[in-house]
């Protein structure tokens, strides 16, 4: 067993050696974090564009057969006037035998309360 | 070392420290890479920060497209809504001359599918012209039939059309376009303005491929189509009354032409308004080849007989006469000058002849005006003097435009020149007047109408985006009192039932009305054989809701007459009238 040395306590020996902190790597979660949120934004961004051109050529698709319709409707009216014409009617209904009668004979209903004809149309509307 | 070798002495001598030849190469290469890249970002901050707007405008220059919206031309409808003119899209079918490589086979093939000569397409397509037109506004399913066979050198655009479905039944009143869709006739140019619309303009940012960018710099300005027109026609009167007006100017009657006005009473709207020959709206021909007319509106007449209403009725209002007063003496000739009856053509200058002879007999205002004597209705008329004639033909609409909404209309001729000694006895009775269709139907509608003359018109209201507005410069006029009128109306009844006028009744309905001939001036100026026959009337005679001028010009000598021409059609046209207004018949069988 050896003696052990005596203290020396010097002025210097007072300063205690005071382990500093540790050097820590930057934090990468804040970081990674917003990156995500940025490229999440960004890829939204592109996602809403890419969005709303597909939508424009939608509704130019949409406009262009509004208008083939519209189009197709005043053919399909100017083709209905064209049949409800009294010049084409009126030929083919003489071929079907309707005529202008020769005689024609007038009825005169009376609408007066106390009349029969009121009655009959109250019971059955056949008058 | 130093010591090793010669060359390398040499070398080391050569080189000085840091400037060994690789390093040199690398160096000269950054820089050279500098240079360049920086030339790159120097132009690149040149475009995009300097010179950006400039060439940000540039492109988009490039890729801006303005086009002119053309407007949808207004509609016309009849009053229950019925086309009768609307514009379709359709397709023009050109040619770049230069690019067809067979044109006699384009020509042939063409002309004959698209009804153009092949002689004047074969011209055409061989002309030095850029762009030629094979054929404009060619129904769309056509126009791809004849593309889908590919020929080169022909291509198509899009072009409105007017179409005309009720074809010529309406076209004496709706008229037509030219081929780029300007009113040319009737109510398309007449209202055209309104019809036309306002163009719009689009701005649109196009890619390569003429396709609209999205979210592009886009700028659109809408056109304002054209306003709708509803008219007042009925477009089955019109049909059966153009119907009527074809068989009276075939045979028997053979008349050059023949021209119907319709007017409801109570409003003065015009039902019909038609005339024969007819005239075809997409050929711009009429029946007989003739250009567009409308006698009915634009010609003038002398309207004979007819014109005896306002003499007898001014005379009644002014109490000159009664119905019942009695006229000694009536003859059949009546000399105003002395010695014009001498002159076998002089009747215009002082010598009048009723148109059958008689004897000399008394007369009471209605036989007078029953029987159309020349004689006895110059013989009131002397009692009402020219002045009050003039005042009351005046304000029957004659001899100045009615405002009917038709354009060109025709004023008339008052002849009562002063110093005219005779003119006011011819005007008693027709002649040194002329009048328009239209204008005598007004008048006979003022009568109808309880002495109320109210301007005739077609179109009742007008359509637009802000909807639908009445059409306003309805003018209303009292022309005589109700008690004339109603006396007026049951002189008109005596006409039909034992006067000149019978072939003009009803079935169902009594009718009045006044038949009118007067002969023709030829091209000396003097009367000649022809005649222009009419019959001016209305229905029901004691509730009138429906009056019809029917003009027959030239008929054959044996229907000359009024009665004997004019007056059948009246009555078709009057029946036809009265039942597709719904008028409850009044019994005369």
């Amino acid at each position: 067993m050896s003696a052990r040395p005596e203290r020396v306590t010097s002025p210097q020996q007072r300063l205690r050696v005071l382990r500093g902190k540790r050097a820590t790597r930057p934090a990468l979660a804040p970081w990674m974090i917003m990156a995500i949120v940025g490229i999440a934004a960004f890829l939204g961004l592109v996602f809403a564009r890419t969005s709303l051109d597909n939508s424009a050529f939608e509704l130019v698709e949409l406009d262009t057969a509004i208008e083939q319709q519209v189009e197709l409707n005043q053919k399909l009216r100017l083709e209905i006037a064209r049949m409800e014409n009294p010049a084409r009617i009126a030929p083919l209904a003489e071929e079907m035998g309707l005529v202008i009668p020769d005689e024609t004979h007038q009825l005169l209903v009376d609408l007066s309360p106390s009349s029969d004809a009121v009655v009959l149309a109250d019971d059955g509307g056949n008058q | 070392m130093g010591s090793s070798g010669g060359a390398l002495s040499v070398a080391t001598v050569a080189t000085r420290p840091g400037w060994n030849p690789t390093k040199l190469r690398l160096a000269l290469i950054g820089i050279v890479m500098l240079l360049a890249w920086g030339v790159v970002a120097w132009r690149l901050v040149q475009v995009q920060v300097v010179l950006a707007p400039e060439v940000a405008d540039k492109g988009l220059q490039q890729r801006l497209v303005v086009e002119k919206l053309a407007p949808q031309r207004g509609k016309i409808f009849d009053r229950n809504g019925d086309l009768l003119a609307m514009t379709v899209e359709a397709e023009s079918l050109f040619a770049v001359p230069a690019q067809v490589e067979d044109p006699l086979w384009v020509a042939q093939q063409f002309g004959t599918l698209l009804s153009v000569d092949p002689d004047v397409l074969y011209e055409r397509l061989t002309s030095e012209k850029d762009f030629v037109y094979i054929k404009r506004q060619v129904d769309a399913s056509v126009a791809d039939d004849l593309l889908a066979l590919n020929v080169k050198g022909v291509y198509s655009l899009p072009e409105p059309a007017r179409e005309y479905p009720a074809g010529p039944i309406a076209s004496h009143v709706v008229g037509f376009v030219d081929i780029d869709g300007v009113g040319q006739e009737g109510l398309e140019i007449v209202y055209e303005d309104g019809l036309r619309g306002v163009p719009g303009q689009a701005r649109l940012e196009r890619d390569a491929n003429n396709i609209p960018i999205p979210q592009g710099d886009n700028d659109i300005v809408p056109a304002i189509p054209g306003t709708d027109l509803n008219t007042t026609i009925d477009l089955p009167l019109q049909y059966k009354a153009q119907q009527f007006c074809e068989e009276a100017i075939q045979k028997p009657v053979l008349a050059e032409s023949c021209w119907v006005v319709v007017l409801e009473v109570e409003t003065g709207e015009v039902l019909a308004l038609t005339g024969a020959p007819a005239f075809d709206p997409e050929t711009k021909t009429s029946d007989d080849g003739s250009p567009f007319s409308n006698f009915a509106v634009r010609g003038v007449y002398e309207p004979g007989s007819t014109q005896k209403l306002i003499t007898v009725a001014g005379a009644l209002e002014e109490g000159t006469v009664s119905i019942d007063t009695q006229f000694l003496g009536i003859a059949d000739v009546l000399e105003i000058k002395e010695g014009a009856c001498e002159s076998d053509d002089d009747e215009i200058q002082g010598c009048y002849r009723d148109f059958d002879e008689h004897e000399t007999v008394d007369m009471t205002v209605e036989e007078i005006f029953v029987q159309s004597s020349n004689v006895g209705t110059i013989t009131v008329a002397d009692t009402l003097g020219q002045d009050k004639l003039v005042e009351y033909i005046k304000a029957c609409g004659l001899g100045e435009p009615t405002g009917i909404d038709y354009g060109a209309e025709a004023s008339g001729i008052l002849n009562f020149a002063a110093g005219c000694e005779t003119c006011w006895a011819s005007g008693a009775i027709g002649y040194s007047v002329a009048v328009s269709p239209v204008q005598m139907a007004a008048a006979y509608a003022a009568i109808a109408n309880d002495g109320e003359w109210i301007t005739p018109h077609i179109v009742s209201s007008v359509t637009d985006g802000s909807g639908k507005t009445e059409v306003a410069g309805i003018e209303t006029r009292q022309v005589v009192s109700p008690e004339t009128a109603a006396l007026m109306r049951y002189l008109l009844a005596g006409v039909v039932d034992v006067g000149t006028g019978t072939s003009a009744a009803v079935d169902g309905y009594r009718v009045g009305g006044k038949t009118g001939t007067a002969n023709k001036l030829g091209d000396d100026g003097r009367y000649t054989e022809a005649t222009r026959a009419s019959f001016v009337g209305m229905a029901p005679i004691d509730d009138p809701k429906v009056v019809v001028a029917v003009l027959i010009d030239s008929p054959a000598h044996k229907y000359r007459t009024g009665g004997a021409s004019a007056a059948p059609v009246f009555s078709k046209v009057m029946e036809q009238a009265l039942h597709r207004l719904g008028v409850t018949p009044d019994g005369n069988e």
